[in-house]
């Protein structure tokens, strides 16, 4: 059993969509002048191959059939897809609908409709919201995106080459990694966590570690920097010699595919990464999937574990000539019947963010990814606990924190390369 | 009868009239203008324009999806005081100058053997443009799998054959991977060289080196006193071409390493980037590639005087 609903009637779309084309009758505001017959929803190419099929041969025809809007499901190639928001919300012209990540509904906020009220509907329908999901959407006071999933960042590991020095559960601690670590590596089995400039892989394990030893980018307030700090001079200290006695050089110039091919290729034990190494091995390399499995980030000192928070989220652009049809469109895609099977679709690889899904069957098909939700309760944004910011995407952008870290490992003392990345802070934060 | 020459050449004036148009069409300012209006507008929309709105971004707080605020040259004195700015110049100066020196030496010994007869040497040549045909975002993969620490047949062949137990991490270590980087341009952009060479030397007349060797001028003679001289302009000129792509390059740095580890392969192309489009401010990216110009109009004009000079 699966648990795939059945899909929705016309006339069951119908009435959900009620609120929104009354919303429309009463309010006609001069984009509704314009009745959509296609409406465009930008996306990147999912890992998940059957994800952006369930989309494109099942949900698309469906809400055809019942609403009778055609839906141009668009992808951008892996890493592309800012470059693709960008020049729509600059030309205000181009797809209707887009994806997000990160904090992007924070960048391109004056180019997005407020969702705030499908936002409280589709919250109040399913549980509520994680607060995660509101930390990357919720701009100055609207929900300018929904919120769809999470692409969280874990430990995959290999339980047999663990079993071999006595480890049969994920060590709870860094320091408690670290020493599995350095084991591993004298057998021939080292780790492999990305220090390159990759999308994601690097700050999805380097900022919650930060973060475990205490230390932060800015304060709550996100203007005072508070980087220069002995809990991140730790932090660093402990990831050259988790570098050093874990690891291989490479990972200094790894970007996002490596650790999966080096993971997949048995050269390394233990990365961080979504689930998608778990997804491909069983579907390629079933032997090394039986001894895959996936675990939360270690606690630090702290006594504190944290992820990264890479949340997926829906917008509509301003320039879109019938918001309505659009707003109807997410709404229908939003509901229970509908979002399941697309979560389904997806393998788990998204993690939703509503409360109504922590039972839900896709969780139960893959106890191993049951992780990927837990994190969402410790999963925040680059520049947390700072609010979310341009001047955060900027410090992502030009990859402080990962090269404070990298350039650590490669041999620069502790003092240099925290002074270093504090400067550079000061300024994006300062100027920003 | 005597017919007059000009009566045998006299047709009727209505035959001869042409509508005005044509008229106007014939005249050189007009027809010469109208030949060089389409690259003109093309050069006007797509190079003129960017570059224009480029220099007006950079002086500009321009956060992405939001009107810009007139800054003057706060971003140039932000890119200034940025350590990493400072670093992406270094970079970008090292990965054009060794890079250049590399293709023009190379280019040159290739031209040089193209330009002898032997079998197959037409197959050769098309061969040669293989890594120029390309697309640069393919190759780029595939070096990319040359590289890979996991699976780099470079590593492969230094275990099994060198029997090396530490293999090199060609994009791990900083100065290898920009001695990576620059090897990959180099081997993409020397058939650009060795053909634009070639097709120069072919134009040297046999007669001189005929010459040279009647005065006793052995091969490294007839090079130094012959063919180089010769084929200096079109070295000039294809040199000053292979530093604006160099220092200007992208999709290569983009696809191999990021600009990593470390910043250690950025150059102003990748780093304008990632400013602009993944941190949202176009202003302050817009000015980190404004500061590839003056070097380039320096060496442009330094070039083009040359030229004149020769």
């Amino acid at each position: 059993m699966t648990g795939i609903a059945q899909p929705l009637s016309r006339r069951g779309f119908l009435r959900l969509s009620a609120g929104a084309a009354g919303a429309a009758l009463v309010r006609p505001g001069p984009a509704a002048a314009q009745k959509a017959q296609t409406l465009s929803i930008l996306h990147e190419n999912s890992f998940i191959k059957t994800f952006d099929e369930y989309f494109r041969q099942t949900l698309a025809p469906e809400y055809q059939k019942a609403a009778g809007v055609r839906i141009n499901y668009e992808l951008a190639s892996v890493g592309s897809l800012q470059t693709r928001v960008t020049t729509v919300a600059e030309t205000g012209s181009g797809p209707d609908i887009t994806l997000n990540f990160f904090n992007w509904p924070y960048l391109y906020d004056e180019k997005y409709v407020d969702l705030s009220d499908i936002a409280a509907e589709i919250g109040g329908q399913n549980g509520g919201w994680y607060q995660s999901a509101k930390e990357a959407t919720f701009v100055n006071g609207r929900w300018k995106a929904l919120p769809f999933g999470n692409v969280g960042q874990l430990m995959v590991w290999r339980t047999d080459w663990f079993a071999e020095i006595g480890v049969h559960r994920f060590p709870g601690t860094w320091d408690e990694l670290l020493e599995a670590g350095t084991k591993l590596k004298a057998r021939g089995h080292p780790f492999g966590f990305e220090l390159g400039h990759g999308f994601g892989d690097n700050h999805g394990w380097l900022y919650p570690l930060l973060w475990s030893y205490g230390g932060r980018e800015v304060d709550r307030d996100g203007k005072a920097v508070v980087l220069d700090s002995a809990e991140t001079a730790r932090a660093v200290d402990f990831c050259r010699t988790f570098f050093r006695q874990t690891m291989v050089e490479d990972v200094l110039g790894w970007t996002d595919p490596n650790n999966n091919k080096a993971f997949l290729g048995q050269q390394i034990s233990c990365t961080n990464n979504a689930t998608s190494i778990l997804w491909a091995a069983k579907r390629d390399f079933p032997e090394i999937a039986k001894v895959i499995d996936q675990s939360q980030n270690p606690k630090g000192p702290t006594g504190q574990r944290y992820h990264l928070l890479n949340s997926w989220s829906h917008s509509i652009f301003t320039h879109t000539p019938d918001r309505e049809a659009a707003q109807a469109f997410l709404r229908w895609l939003m509901q229970k019947p509908q979002l399941s099977r697309w979560y389904e679709a997806g393998d788990a690889y998204y993690a939703p963010f509503l409360h109504g899904y922590d039972d839900a069957p896709m969780w139960k098909a893959e106890p191993r990814n049951i992780p990927y939700k837990e994190s969402l309760a410790t999963s925040h944004l680059p520049g947390w606990p700072g609010p979310a910011s341009r001047a955060m995407s900027e410090s992502v952008s030009k990859y402080v924190v990962v090269d404070m870290f990298a350039k650590a490992c490669a041999g620069a003392s502790t003092r240099d390369v925290i002074k270093t990345a504090t400067a550079q802070i000061k300024q994006i934060y300062g100027a920003s | 009868m005597n017919v007059t020459r000009a009566q045998s050449v006299t047709v009727p004036a209505a035959a001869v009239r042409r509508p005005a148009w044509r008229g106007v069409l014939e005249r050189e300012a007009v027809w010469s203008w109208l030949m060089l209006a389409p690259p003109v507008l093309y050069l006007a929309a797509f190079v003129a324009y960017p570059f224009f709105y480029g220099v007006y971004l950079s002086l500009e707080s321009r956060p992405v999806g939001r009107p810009g605020v007139f800054v003057g040259l706060r971003n140039f004195a932000l890119d200034l005081s940025d350590p990493v700015f400072w670093q992406v110049a270094r970079n970008t100066f090292t990965y054009t100058i060794v890079a250049t020196l590399l293709k023009a030496a190379g280019g040159l010994a290739l031209a040089l053997v193209m330009n002898q007869q032997f079998r197959l040497k037409n197959a050769v040549r098309a061969s040669l443009l293989l890594p120029f045909i390309v697309p640069t975002v393919l190759s780029t993969v595939a070096w990319m799998w040359i590289f890979d620490p996991t699976f780099s047949v470079i590593n492969w062949v230094l275990v099994h054959a060198a029997r090396l137990h530490a293999v090199p991490s060609w994009l791990g270590n900083p100065s290898l991977a920009m001695a990576s980087i620059i090897f990959v341009n180099t081997w993409r952009g020397l058939p650009f060289y060795a053909i634009t060479l070639l097709a120069g030397l072919q134009t040297i007349p046999p007669d001189l080196y005929e010459a040279a060797a009647i005065d006793g001028a052995g091969p490294r003679q007839r090079f130094s006193y012959v063919t180089f001289p010769l084929l200096r302009p079109v070295l000039i000129i294809v040199t000053m071409f292979s530093v604006i792509f160099t220092f200007s390059d992208f999709q290569l740095v983009y696809v191999l390493t990021g600009g990593g580890p470390a910043n250690a392969t950025h150059l102003f192309a990748t780093y304008a980037f990632n400013i602009a489009m993944g941190g949202g401010q176009l202003g302050l990216g817009a000015s980190v590639a404004l500061a590839m110009f003056p070097a380039l109009l320096l060496l442009i004009m330094g070039l083009t005087l040359y030229l004149r000079k020769e």
